[in-house]
């Protein structure tokens, strides 16, 4: 079992947990929906409790996000739960987390998107195409409140 | 983490609030590409902070704001 020596803001992350998370989003994009603990523990074949506590290891190594109880809330750019950022590729849907996560999503799938959401000022419904990685509307902007150095403090803010 | 249809609309949303930093949506995409095209690949490894802040680099998103610490 090989364990990473340089970390990015957590805890190492071995291979077997490499595995699990890998498994995770695998499932998390085939669902278009996030996993629960008897998705996963079918899909690896591993004990739920196993699963529960490789997630809890993966959500200190900030390779994902668990809520209060313990479920997934984020595997990042992927939301678990409804957000005002959905985006369509490859013939599903899923949440995104922010702006950045809704443009991460098709670059994640290497695939084309078209982002669903609305301006945070005035709420005008906005629809994104990305063709080839670019946006078809060059107008919008992305604000970020929070410094870089915070943003694992309270990711969910973030 | 929130997109605007502009940087009027963000100064009406922050009301005379401090800004934070505005990020054009070309920018943003690369970003986003560089920073979560990793996501589903097989040999998928947890990035260092130096590398995370390496692509921060590249895209242009530098000075104390960007720092990852």
């Amino acid at each position: 079992m090989t364990v990473e020596r340089r970390i990015p803001y957590g805890r190492a992350v071995d291979s077997a947990d490499r595995a699990l998370r890998n498994v995770t989003y695998r499932r998390f994009v085939e669902l278009g929906r996030a996993p629960d603990a008897m998705d996963v523990a079918e899909a690896t074949g591993m004990p739920q409790a196993a699963v529960r506590a490789g997630w809890q290891r993966l959500h200190d190594a900030h390779a994902l996000v668990l809520d209060a109880a313990g479920r997934i809330a984020m595997a990042n750019p992927f939301a678990a739960r409804p957000t005002t950022f959905q985006v369509d590729s490859a013939g599903r849907s899923w949440f995104a987390n922010c702006g950045w996560d809704a443009f991460g999503i098709g670059a994640a799938l290497r695939a084309d998107s078209t982002i669903h959401t609305d301006c945070a000022d005035c709420h005008d419904p906005l629809r994104i195409d990305v063709r080839d990685a670019r946006p078809d509307d060059r107008n919008l902007v992305f604000h970020v409140l929070v410094p870089a150095a915070s943003w694992w403090n309270d990711i969910g803010y973030t | 983490m929130l997109l605007f249809r502009s940087e009027d609309h963000v100064d009406a949303w922050l009301a005379g609030r401090a800004r934070g930093e505005i990020v054009p949506v070309l920018q943003l995409v690369e970003l986003a590409y560089a920073w979560w095209g990793d996501r589903l690949e097989p040999d998928w490894r947890p990035r260092t902070r130096e590398q995370n802040q390496a692509i921060l680099d590249r895209v242009g998103l530098v000075g104390p704001f960007w720092s990852l610490g």
